[in-house]
């Protein structure tokens, strides 16, 4: 009994696919089900041993979503990830752009530019706290220096400027892997569709608005969602450069779901937290797929 | 053409319109990189400075007094060729698992019609979606029933269900456009699908198979929270776990953190800079060659 | 057909070349190849016929050579067990406790700050081991503060204390004196006339550089302000508790302590007392490991009890051993910790590491604890020192303390409003799980001071 083409093919396809995809399955499924069942329950280290941790239902989400400092910490990672993005995305578009230009420094000085990204995010984070010193710090030197400041800056001490410093790092990781991306993209589009609207009259903006942009559509869309994905759940970074502090001003969900729970012991809570990422995800996941879904047509 | 003859064409190109664009751009490119690689800078000239320098009352911007005593601390550390062995090695496992689950998952995903496509993308974004931190004890307990805690492969399976998602998301728009002619060919050529999978769509879209080898590759040299983890024992470390040799009680010595900061992004520059060759003309050669 | 069979056989070889490659120097085994370079793996392939292999996880860095000779002393002497010790950076072991609390992979033994210890005793990482030790006629050498740190709220015992230390005042002599003080100030009031004379803007030096950082090392440094004064961790919203983060506020507001401390750990204070940017400093005992080397003779130091408002106060810090549960060499493991904690042992333990001994006897039998005169200050200052804890939760008491001093250290809240809050979180816990009486003096024999 032959199979039909279409279902050999859809049998192949799932030769190619299940792999992984079982492979994920269990490697994060499991961590899935596993703070899921904890936020449901109390358990912390008062009643760990003993056992004695109960069902209490959405408990943690009601308490926690009424805390202040858990709101302020949302707020936080909402800034952080659309200030991140909205930067990154921008400049790592700007940047693709112009180093796909054809002149002699281009591919030197894009790789270069490249090292943000490569270096490990404990050093890059120990290097923005370096940076950011309140006394004998680079930055506060060259801005005292330039005489754009009369005092040095409390970056990291105070909770309104210590955000705007993880931002910035940030950024400097996220733009090389943005262009790395979005050039990958770029070169996909061959010149003479460039060249055909040029003789058409086309002007080079509108040749980006009509020919690049559509082009790079899907590009884009996944750059998008997976820096979003990536800086919503960010952790080393702020970890590292300022401990979430002063305050929690630069504590995001990431690095306050590993407090409570590795820190305060309140292991309940932090997968709660982490739940309530997830959450927030996934609904950015779902808009996703139905964008995708919308160009595959 | 002899010597006068090159001087004079090299003179009417830069005079020229397309050789003054040319300086122009070189010029703002340049500028670009030294604001770009300031913090760059700093991290090396930083790494040369002496103890007393780094953390004294004035900021320098080179060292004044030269010193390769932080350089020699991390490298003649005892145990520094194992930490490199184990981060290569724990690279490597972690950037060949995911390739060998991500490439033919978005393969598959690409250029067929499956009916679970949005289920399957669903769930390889889902594993995402939580963050590292509560992931630890439930992924330690599932490599300890299966006892590969204390072996290379618990960091990399770790890292690589980082890479895998990534992967797919990547590679598939790029799998999806190629030409279904491109197939048909194959086939009639006599390819079946696993020998067209890997003789034909993976070269063609080199550029994007590239990008994810370089990241999918980082994301296991850089990796520190996994590694640490899972394997405590100090022969298993990678090199990422010496940052904690300086930075304790006693004090950060920037000097010394900045030169493990070099150490550990220059195999990873001078492995860009030999493969620039294939890196650059990937990324330059186009998605699909007709 | 024949090229693909090729293919794939090729494949299959390599695959199983690279597993077999990696599970072979994968090091599944755990002994093999000698935790940390020390000679114990020549050792552990000779007596790998009767004893038993024993993990030991710390996190000491400086002072781990001399933990590892006591080790292999000990290995050497008897073949039950054969210990192998290794380092495992702080943040990242007290991860694995918590994580080994509930997959069950624990080393045998481990080490552990003091405050920190009764969490995990209430995690179940450690085992009771009161009958063993309860009964150890050496207990009674112990100083009861070191010691309470090691026990539950019923008093059983979960380890041994290895070392204390405490915090004095470190003083710049150059710089006071050149203000105008020949001694190290007193009291309070002294205190912040010294702060006030060596404050240099325009040099960049402060008059004082503590830790006042957002975790259990602010706690640390800070607890001793508000001892000092009469008020304590669980009467924080006492006029007394106010009154000592009044005088911290009012140093920092003033200008005599930088902002950046709420963002320093000890060792950034120290690093920039040893620079010269600060003209005292609130020091610990393990700073004499390398003072003299950091400051290089640029200028003269000296020691001092931390300045009193209406007493002395300072804090015990020190790190505790413990046999973890489901180590299958208890008795062994025990065995092991008397020994690392008989007198002399830790007399020449503590001596080597720059820290306290924990035990009366262990005092005279190291002539460092007698001769040297920055010692004597800290010996002193045990007599004053204070627990922390034992308490389960302390890291949510610590963690309310720490926020509510740094909240009004840069003005956010007023001390009196910080303090009412972080007791609002603070008392409900002490309400229903009290903290012990204030166990005061961890140190040192009447006879040498």
């Amino acid at each position: 009994m032959k199979l039909s083409m279409a279902a050999r093919k859809s049998k192949e396809a799932y030769i190619f696919i299940l792999p992984g995809f079982i492979y994920l399955l269990i490697v994060c499924g499991y961590p899935l089900l596993y703070n899921i069942d904890l936020s449901f329950k109390n358990l912390n280290v008062k009643n760990f041993a003993s056992g004695e941790s109960v069902f209490v239902g959405l408990e943690n989400y009601k308490t926690l979503l009424a805390d202040q400092t858990f709101r302020l910490v949302f707020k936080n990672t909402l800034e952080f990830t659309f200030a991140c993005l909205l930067i990154q995305f921008t400049v790592g578009f700007l940047f693709a752009m112009f180093f796909s230009k054809k002149f002699t420094l281009a591919g030197p000085i894009r790789g270069l530019v490249l090292v943000g990204y490569m270096m490990p995010m404990s050093v890059t984070a120990l290097l923005g706290k370096n940076l950011f010193l309140l006394d004998g710090g680079v930055i506060n030197d060259l801005l005292m220096k330039l005489h754009l400041v009369s005092a040095p800056v409390d970056w990291l001490v105070n909770g309104g400027t210590a955000l705007s410093a993880v931002i910035a790092v940030n950024c400097w990781v996220g733009i090389p892997f943005n262009m790395l991306l979005l050039t990958s993209g770029l070169t996909g589009i061959s010149e003479d569709v460039y060249e055909s609207a040029s003789i058409d009259g086309a002007t080079s903006f509108q040749r980006f608005l009509y020919i690049t942009l559509p082009l790079m559509k899907s590009a884009m869309l996944s750059v998008l969602m997976l820096g979003f994905i990536y800086t919503f759940k960010a952790f080393d970074l702020m970890f590292i450069m300022t401990a979430g502090g002063p305050f929690n001003s630069t504590d995001v969900l990431g690095t306050y779901a590993y407090s409570r729970a590795f820190t305060q012991y309140e292991f309940s809570q932090g997968s709660t937290i982490a739940m309530i990422l997830f959450v927030c995800l996934f609904c950015v996941g779902l808009f996703y797929l139905k964008l995708l879904g919308k160009e595959d047509d | 053409m002899d010597k006068n003859e090159i001087r004079e064409a090299r003179r009417m190109y830069l005079k020229s319109k397309e050789g003054r664009r040319n300086i122009m751009n070189c010029i703002f490119a340049v500028i670009i990189a030294v604001f770009f690689l300031f913090p760059i800078y700093w991290l090396i000239q930083m790494s040369f400075k002496t103890d007393m320098e780094s953390f004294g009352k004035i900021v320098t911007y080179y060292p004044h007094e030269f010193t390769v005593d932080p350089w020699l601390q991390n490298l003649r550390d005892a145990d520094f060729l194992t930490s490199l062995k184990n981060s290569v090695l724990i690279a490597v496992c972690a950037m060949v698992i995911s390739l060998g689950f991500g490439v033919p998952a978005a393969y598959g995903m690409g250029r067929y019609k499956v009916r679970g496509t949005k289920t399957f993308m669903l769930t390889f974004l889902v594993t995402q979606m939580l963050p590292a931190s509560v992931m630890l004890t439930p992924m330690y307990l599932t490599f300890s029933k299966l006892g590969l805690l204390g072996t290379y492969w618990a960091p990399a399976i770790a890292v690589a269900s980082g890479s895998v998602p990534f992967i797919v998301v990547t590679l598939r728009p790029y799998f999806k456009s190629i030409p279904v002619s491109l197939d048909e060919a194959a086939r009639i050529d006599g390819c079946n699908v696993f020998r067209s999978f890997f003789r034909i769509m993976i070269p063609t879209i080199k550029t994007g198979i590239i990008t994810v080898v370089v990241i999918s590759f980082l994301n296991g040299w850089n990796d520190l929270i996994y590694s640490m983890t899972f394997n405590v024992k100090a022969d298993m470390r990678p090199l990422t776990a010496n940052i904690h040799k300086f930075q304790s009680k006693y004090g950060t010595k920037w000097n010394c953190i900045m030169a493990y900061g070099a150490i550990l992004t220059i195999p990873v520059i001078l492995a860009f800079v030999f493969l620039q060759k294939y890196i650059v003309g990937g990324l330059t050669a186009g998605a699909v060659k007709e | 057909m024949k090229k693909r069979i090729q293919k794939l056989t090729a494949l299959l070889l390599f695959g199983s070349l690279t597993v077999s490659l990696l599970t072979g120097c994968g090091g599944g085994n755990s002994g093999s190849s000698g935790g940390d370079g020390s000679s114990s793996s020549e050792e552990s392939s000779e007596s790998s016929g009767g004893a038993g292999e024993v993990t030991l996880w710390h996190y000491f860095e400086h002072e781990a050579p001399d933990l590892e000779a006591i080790v292999e002393k000990y290995n050497e002497e008897q073949d039950k067990i054969h210990i192998t010790a290794t380092y495992v950076s702080r943040e990242e072991l007290m991860n694995q406790y918590t994580i080994g609390a509930v997959s069950g992979e624990l080393p045998d033994i481990g080490m552990v700050d003091s405050p920190d210890m009764a969490s995990y005793v209430s995690l179940g990482v450690f085992e009771d081991i009161t009958d063993d030790v309860g009964s150890w006629e050496d207990l009674d050498q112990f100083y009861p503060g070191p010691l309470l740190s090691c026990q539950d709220a019923d008093g059983k015992y979960y380890g041994l204390p290895n070392n204390s230390n405490c915090l004095t005042l470190a003083c710049n002599m150059d710089i006071l004196k050149k203000a105008g003080f020949n001694e190290p100030p007193t009291t309070w009031d002294e205190f912040r006339k010294v702060c006030e004379k060596t404050t240099n803007a325009s040099d960049g030096v402060y008059g004082f550089a503590m830790c006042a950082i957002g975790t259990e090392e602010g706690t640390f440094q800070l607890l001793p302000w508000i001892c000092s004064a009469g008020g304590n961790i669980d009467t924080l919203d006492s006029p007394e508790s106010i009154k000592g983060i009044q005088f911290l506020t009012d140093l920092v507001q003033d200008g005599l302590m930088s902002k950046e401390v709420i963002n320093w750990q000890q060792s950034e204070a120290y690093n920039s007392f040893c620079a010269g940017k600060a003209a005292m400093l609130e020091s610990g005992t393990w700073q004499l490991a390398d003072i003299d080397e950091k400051i290089n003779g640029t200028f003269e130091y000296q020691y001092a009890l931390l300045p009193k408002d209406e007493e002395y106060s300072s804090t015990i810090g020190g790190e505790n051993f413990g046999v973890c549960t489901g180590t299958e060499y208890r008795d062994e493991c025990v065995d092991f910790l008397k020994y690392l904690m008989n007198a002399q042992n830790n007399a020449d333990f503590t001596a080597a590491a720059a820290k306290l001994p924990v035990r009366k006897d262990a005092v005279s039998l190291n002539e460092l604890f007698t001769t040297d005169e920055r010692y004597a200050v800290f010996n002193e200052g045990m007599n004053y020192a204070r627990a922390r804890g034992p308490h389960a939760q302390w890291p949510t008491l610590s963690e309310a303390f720490y926020t509510a001093v740094q909240q009004s250290l840069l003005g956010e809240k007023s001390a009196e409003d910080a303090m009412k809050d972080a007791a609002a979180t603070i008392d409900p816990i002490v309400a229903e799980d009290p903290l012990p009486e204030a166990s005061i003096g961890g140190g040192v024999a009447d006879d040498v001071n």
